[in-house]
């Protein structure tokens, strides 16, 4: 039991991101490469990674105001991540529509469908802020694992 | 019976099993480090690969439904008991002699593409398409990188064996004489003939390890990682760990064929200068590569391994023959 909670307290600091591309504009898609890419915001810091495969995620950060072709989809890759996950939700669209908003081929807010654990809101967001919503994220999966810091 | 019982120890802690994974973990950490500060990055932690491991050990595992489900869970399994064993074959210089007194460079030959029929088998057995193309990028790396790998240990074995036996036509496979032979006469790293031969190992260990500018068939980007697309959870963490043995397997491979000296006849010491050797290695032909270039695509990097390090190493073997 104490190697389980061991194990749990270390597991937050290697959070894999997954990126879902709810139909953005794809800014928010360049600030998240970014924040991946650029030494100043080096996200590999606090031991992230970038990974391809939906079932190594770990937190997923979701972009775009979920359109009505992308939806199912979108839905579709978010089951396939295995428990604990956390919700990220990146820039102004899936949070609230941003411009999109009640547009005819709009279904988002997402948290209409998912439930969203952090909102990281901007048109794009900077990318310390995407860092400091990851940050977050980590915290609520300590929470989600069952252990008070 | 004790001798068994002791090859099974040297499987399980030292060199293979607990000493391999200790040191691949150490050198995976170092890895991304130094890429990072290459790249001008902080980068993470030293001990990143454990806390990856711990993290992959708290997530659940899910099997897709139409997978094949006992090769799906054996392929890991398979790949990790495969290195293990390989491990405890490579000799360490002035601290461990080998498993096997004869032959084991045939062997090693023979174990070292086990993890990567691993991850084809799991690959295939996941039932995902990404894992089909995952299969089939592996395998024609493995084609391509295997050729010039063979050709490397036939020139050394080949050099050893000629200088051995006084001239006449004969070749030696055991490491533990390919060891011993260089250190009494000089590593094969020095020798001019065995310089195009190195530099055909040097090219051979990124194909192998499967990192840039060959990580094609676990390209995360184009087909999410192929064979390991379901994994997840110990599976995957089982496979990193196959990957951190296979890193110190090659590693060791190629000080113990180009670079066996010793410094000292205390044993602690030889250690730490073998572990030094391995870390100058990964960090010229893994390390700075990766940090510098992209991803080849498949039919690229298959016409390249069988140009480049192919008649590299095939200099070296006529360089032998006619000396």
């Amino acid at each position: 039991m104490a190697l389980e909670n061991t194990l749990k307290k270390l597991s937050v600091r290697s959070p894999w991101l997954f990126r879902i591309n709810a139909g953005s504009c794809n800014g928010c898609d360049v600030e998240l490469a970014t924040t991946a890419c650029i030494p100043r915001y080096d996200v590999e810091r606090i031991g992230c990674r970038y990974c391809g495969s939906p079932r190594h995620a770990d937190i997923v950060l979701i972009t775009g105001p979920l359109t009505t072709r992308v939806k199912e989809r979108v839905l579709t890759v978010w089951n396939e991540i295995p428990e604990p996950k956390v919700t990220v939700a990146v820039g102004i669209c899936p949070i609230s529509g941003g411009v999109f908003r009640e547009g005819y081929s709009i279904e988002g807010p997402i948290d209409r469908y998912i439930p969203v654990d952090v909102n990281v809101p901007g048109c794009p967001p900077r990318p310390q802020a995407i860092l400091e919503g990851v940050v977050k994220a980590r915290e609520i999966w300590l929470k989600k694992l069952g252990i008070d810091q | 019976m004790s001798d068994t019982l002791l090859a099974i120890l040297h499987m399980c802690i030292f060199p293979g099993g607990a000493f391999a994974l200790l040191v691949g973990f150490f050198f995976k950490g170092l890895d991304r480090r130094v890429e990072a500060r290459l790249q001008r990055r902080v980068g993470p932690p030293l001990i990143q690969p454990w806390l990856d491991m711990a993290k992959l050990l708290t997530k659940e595992t899910l099997i897709p439904n139409t997978a094949c489900k006992p090769a799906f869970l054996l392929a890991p399994v398979f790949g990790f008991t495969g290195m293990a064993v390989c491990a405890a074959f490579i000799p360490i210089p002035g601290v461990y002699e080998g498993l096997s007194r004869m032959g084991d460079l045939l062997v090693i030959f023979y174990l070292l593409p086990i993890p990567a029929i691993a991850l084809m088998l799991g690959g295939s057995a996941s039932s995902s398409p990404f894992g089909a193309f995952g299969f089939s990028r592996e395998m024609l790396m493995m084609l391509a990188y295997e050729t010039p790998l063979l050709m490397v240990m036939l020139a050394v074995a080949m050099l050893v064996g000629k200088s051995m036996a006084g001239g006449a036509w004969s070749a030696e496979f055991s490491l533990l004489q390919i060891v011993s032979w260089q250190q009494a006469n000089g590593s094969l790293g020095l020798n001019p003939a065995m310089i195009p031969a190195l530099c055909a190992y040097l090219i051979f260990l990124p194909g192998t390890m499967g990192v840039a500018p060959f990580d094609i068939a676990e390209a995360e980007t184009e087909i999410l990682e192929g064979p390991l697309l379901e994994y997840g959870g110990p599976l995957l963490a089982l496979f990193q760990v196959t990957s951190s043995l296979k890193s110190f397997v090659v590693l060791g491979l190629g000080v113990a064929l180009f670079f066996p000296g010793t410094i000292c006849p205390w044993w602690p010491i030889n250690l730490l200068w073998f572990v030094f050797k391995c870390l100058v290695l990964m960090l010229l032909s893994l390390t700075l590569v990766k940090s510098a270039t992209g991803r080849y695509r498949i039919d690229q990097a298959f016409r390249f391994y069988v140009t480049v390090p192919t008649v590299l190493a095939l200099c070296s073997l006529v360089l032998v023959w006619v000396m």
